[in-house]
């Protein structure tokens, strides 16, 4: 285990862009905070989960697939450099290996994984929440974790390029603090993962009614933004714009809370309102992927639920189902 | 990878967020998590606010027409071209034969410059744009009753209110960021009127859902003043101190029994007392409204009444309260406060006034300045039909779409001696053109836009524009040097402000350096100003309110025999105004994809009409063909039709009658019939 003084932030980052494109967080000029590149900005790794999904690094809300015209069908060029992205708070690595996973199985999403593919994970986690509130220490399931003790990180690095990376920064062992963390960290109260665990159950017994979803739909004004800022939504859609002799495909995040989403190309819905869609949403989360893939996809990161200007994401319904039809 | 804080291009809520550009393209859109009115979040065209920037229809180079097609041509050949032509047409019949329609989407620096350009290089007064078609009857009637034709309160308002009246809004649809904080409030216990016969996404959390008959909203507002006054509700105190002229408007409500207002509204009666009884007993309380208030032959009298309904029971100069008109456009707001209008200077400083036009002329350095008001926009569409206006210059506007009665509006262009449009894509407008000139979009230059609640908010470049597209502000100050006037060199959007903030008592203190992050309300009078919120605090601007009472008219068309339903257009969530942006973003084009009617079961039944199938609406002007939308959303009798579509357009049908006093058009009410397409 390393360690990194406060102080020492911005020149390990820069130091790292020679090998890498270096994303990590910064706060812009407005107060928020967002995936930038070391120098832009001023670093903001503490501060819990960005707004957005660090996993855009990899799946951008829009790119290029391939160009074709009369020279043929040209893929977009590789990066020059692997990534190294910051930012990944615990949760938020358990939706990166919930994606990569999915884009991984079956057909490979060579687009995903152009990207992807030797890129370097750093996560963030200690007391660098919200108001520097604790994030339990991952433990693993990234390259290197930068974990929050007071006026220092504690840097533990997990892959071989991880050690390499923080190899340069003086060793603190041995040195009780990141245990500590651990422990501080696994006592705490985890309520959210118990509501979403127990919404899940309603869902699964099918023991929430339409009328339920009903309610829900009718607040919901289709701004998408749910799925947009999900770490674990993957749906694109795909369009192509003609330039001249060129042709070129991209593809861009879409949103299952659309009616374009599902339709027919006979023009009939089966999710044709909003009831159905947020239903579908939230039963595609908490009860088709457990049975997919074994768990929840919703590892509780929360966006949804800050960029919904109606409060109907995902922990908001699951609260109102626990307490609506849980038990009592 | 580059993050660019930006203000959104569609609606007048003013999100702001940041553009995210990777190797000079867009790549996509993240919201400002602080901003004060979208607060992290963003509707559905926000987050899709990139995706037509690079699309390939942009045009890249100026186009001129040469036997019969619009072909490509240099700038200066284009520019040249523009400024002989409209100087040729003022040489032929007059200063005031041509037009310069001005743009809500451009910023308050380029809607400055045109004005300026107008006024002071071509010497008229006819510069007008798209707030004529949607709030003009609201910088009429509010500044006649307040002093000041704006928003009254803030978007945070909403948060603080008691009871909201939504009056002629969709406002989850149109005002997304607006809409969902009135519906938050609504759960939290906020009371919530909402008077709009489409079975709109508020009304199913409103208190009251009152669907009265369209173009009836003077008899529903007199009778539920009538119900106030009768009853003892209205705030004296407020009345003595803050108002005139009340008793003029007691006794023009007075005849405006609840029963009366039920035969014309087709409400019950009971329900206008209830909606009375529950407004004034609630403080305080907010009024917002818009376009089913405004786009009237009445409209103007419309917004009176709202005027009126507020100043009487005391809601106006707090916080939470006032009467609150959302501006469409995302710098409509600010396209009228820049004096993009036929009767004022920026900061609505009269043209008729000569010290007024004494102090522009000085500071625009030239010896005088035209004196009567020009054309508005519909007027001079009208003039042009009958062949007196003679030249057009359109920036950044769509009227072949968006003007009522398309053929009259086709009728018109065609007449032109010379018509330039300054756009971004190449409209149904720009393809009349004898000369188009390509300008950036908004992502691709700097400037200011001002929201619905007056803050004027910093619009910044994020990438480059495409081909030798240039920013509205550099093709305006190069038009200007064109015509040999001088007085259009800028280094840049700043020094434009600069020189608007000089002029202009309630922008004095806009800077671009005080710009950061979130803006500034007006008034702003000086630098050390903090901005206003909340208007008419401690007297309105005019200085008492006034009540102006008025007498109700109905619509200009009513149903008929031959055409037995009422048409009523709007916009749809996904879709902006023509389209010419949203159609070409992936998502949103894809989600209205297709021209359509909304129809009433009962209706469709009726007719033999299935949901989905084409059919026939005709009115005295014109007819198309659309899809029907069999839905409860409308009432039976009335039909909805967007108008974003070219192919199905429905300002074919409407009818281009003009209030009176604001020459809005009746948008909202014309008699069509419907029948299945044959």
């Amino acid at each position: 285990m390393r360690v990194l003084a406060l102080e020492g932030e911005d020149e390990f980052f820069a130091a790292l862009e020679t090998r890498y494109l270096v994303r990590l967080p910064v706060l812009l000029a407005d107060g928020s905070r967002a995936l930038g590149t070391p120098g832009s900005a001023p670093l903001a790794l503490a501060g819990g989960a960005l707004p957005a999904k660090p996993t855009s690094a990899f799946f951008p809300h829009s790119g290029p697939l391939f160009s074709a015209g009369p020279e043929g069908v040209l893929l977009p060029p590789a990066p020059p450099k692997p990534l190294f992205v910051a930012g990944f708070t615990p949760r938020d690595l358990d939706c990166l290996r919930f994606i990569d996973r999915f884009f991984a199985d079956g057909m490979l999403d060579d687009v995903y994984f152009r990207l992807r593919k030797g890129a370097v994970i750093a996560a963030v986690s200690g007391y660098c929440g919200a108001g520097g509130a604790l994030l339990a220490p991952a433990g693993g399931g990234c390259d290197l974790e930068f974990v929050r003790d007071a006026d220092r990180w504690l840097v533990v690095p997990y892959s071989e390029v991880g050690a390499a990376l923080c190899s340069g920064l003086p060793d603190t062992a041995p040195d009780e603090a990141l245990q500590r963390l651990k422990r501080e960290g696994a006592a705490l109260p985890d309520e959210d993962r118990t509501i979403i665990r127990e919404a899940s159950r309603l869902l699964r017994e099918d023991l929430v009614p339409d009328s339920f979803w009903a309610e829900i739909g009718d607040r919901c004004i289709a701004c998408t933004g749910c799925n947009l800022a999900c770490p674990t939504c993957t749906c694109f859609g795909v369009q192509d714009w003609r330039y001249g002799q060129e042709v070129e495909r991209g593809r861009m995040w879409d949103s299952c809370q659309l009616s374009g989403f599902m339709r027919e190309a006979s023009g009939h819905n089966p999710l044709g309102s909003e009831a159905l869609r947020t239903r579908r949403r939230i039963h595609h989360k908490l009860a088709a992927d457990v049975t997919r893939w074994g768990e929840i996809s919703c590892f509780l990161c929360g966006r949804c639920d800050a960029v919904c200007p109606t409060g109907i994401g995902m922990l908001a319904v699951a609260g109102e189902m626990v307490e609506r039809f849980g038990k009592s | 990878m580059k993050r660019t804080l930006t203000v959104c291009p569609y609606c007048g809520t003013g999100c702001m967020f940041y553009l995210v550009s990777d190797g000079g393209r867009l790549i996509g859109v993240e919201p400002s998590s602080t901003h004060p009115v979208s607060r992290g979040s963003l509707c559905v065209k926000g987050w899709n606010a990139f995706a037509f920037v690079h699309h390939p229809d942009r045009l890249t180079t100026p186009l001129m027409r040469r036997g019969g097609e619009l072909v490509p041509a240099s700038w200066d050949e284009a520019l040249a071209t523009v400024v002989e032509r409209l100087k040729e047409v003022q040489r032929r019949h007059g200063a005031d034969a041509v037009m310069f329609a001005s743009s809500a989407k451009a910023t308050n620096e380029e809607n400055y410059l045109l004005m300026k350009l107008a006024r002071a290089a071509f010497g008229t007064n006819n510069v007008d744009h798209c707030a004529r078609l949607c709030h003009s009857s609201t910088v009429f009637g509010l500044g006649e009753a307040f002093g000041s034709g704006a928003m009254s309160n803030s978007i945070d308002c909403v948060d603080r209110a008691g009871l909201i009246l939504v009056i002629g809004s969709n406002t989850t649809e149109q005002h997304p960021l607006i809409g969902s904080r009135i519906l938050a409030a609504a759960r939290r216990g906020t009371r919530l009127i909402v008077a709009d016969n489409r079975r709109i996404r508020l009304s199913r959390h409103a208190d009251l859902h009152l669907r009265h008959k369209n173009g009836s909203d003077v008899a529903l507002l007199s009778a539920m003043m009538q119900v106030i006054i009768a009853e003892g509700l209205e705030d004296r105190a407020f009345i003595e101190q803050r108002t005139e002229n009340f008793p003029e408007l007691a006794a023009a409500v007075a005849p405006w029994t609840p029963e009366r207002a039920a035969a014309v509204t087709g409400l019950e009666a009971a329900d206008i007392v209830a909606a009375a009884r529950l407004f004034a007993g609630v403080k305080p309380a907010m009024i917002v409204y818009s376009m089913g208030i405004t786009q009237h032959s009445h409209g103007v009298d419309n917004v009176r009444c709202c005027a009126a309904l507020a100043m009487l029971t005391g809601n106006l100069g707090r916080p939470g309260a006032g009467v609150n008109p959302l501006r469409g456009q995302n710098n409509v707001q600010g396209g009228c406060d820049m004096g993009a209008l036929p009767d004022v200077f920026s900061g609505y400083q009269r043209v008729a006034d000569p010290a007024l036009r004494g102090k522009f002329a000085a500071a625009w350095g030239v010896a005088e300045l035209p004196e009567s008001p020009g054309l508005p926009l519909t007027r001079a569409m009208d003039a042009a039909a009958a062949e007196s206006l003679k030249g057009m210059f359109v920036m950044g506007e769509n009227p072949m779409l968006s003007d009522p009665d398309q053929a009259h509006a086709r009728h018109a262009l065609e007449n032109l001696e010379f018509l330039a449009v300054q756009d971004i894509f190449l409209t149904e407008t720009a393809a009349l053109a004898d000369v188009v000139l390509p300008a950036a979009c908004y992502a691709e230059k700097d400037g200011t836009f001002t929201n619905t609640e007056r803050r004027v908010q910093r619009v910044r470049k994020a990438v480059e524009p495409p081909g030798e597209a240039r920013a509205d502000w550099e093709i305006i100050c190069a038009l200007a040097e064109q015509a040999g006037y001088p007085g259009m060199r800028y280094p840049g959007p700043a020094e434009v402000m600069d020189e608007i903030a000089s002029l202009t008592p309630s922008y004095g203190g806009i800077a671009y350096d005080r710009l950061d992050p979130h803006g500034l309300q007006w008034p702003c009078p000086d630098r050390s100003h903090p901005g206003t919120p909340v208007l008419h605090l401690e007297r309105f601007t005019r200085g008492p309110g006034r009540f102006v009472p008025v007498a109700y008219r109905p619509s200009a068309e009513s149903p008929d025999a031959e055409f037995p339903f009422v048409l009523t257009t709007g916009r749809t969530y996904f879709h902006w105004h023509t389209g010419t942006m949203t159609r070409r973003s992936h998502l949103l084009d894809r989600e209205e994809a297709t021209a359509f009617v909304e129809l009433n079961p009962q209706d469709a039944a009726a007719l033999g009409v299935r949901d989905g199938e084409p059919v026939s609406v005709a009115s005295r002007r014109g007819q198309i063909t659309v899809r029907a939308r069999v839905t409860e959303m409308v009432v039976p009798g009335v039909l909805f039709i967007p108008f974003h579509f070219a192919e199905g357009a429905a300002n074919a049908l409407t009818n281009n009658a003009l209030d009176p006093e604001s020459s809005i058009p009746e948008f909202k009410v014309c008699a069509v019939k419907i029948g299945r397409a044959s």
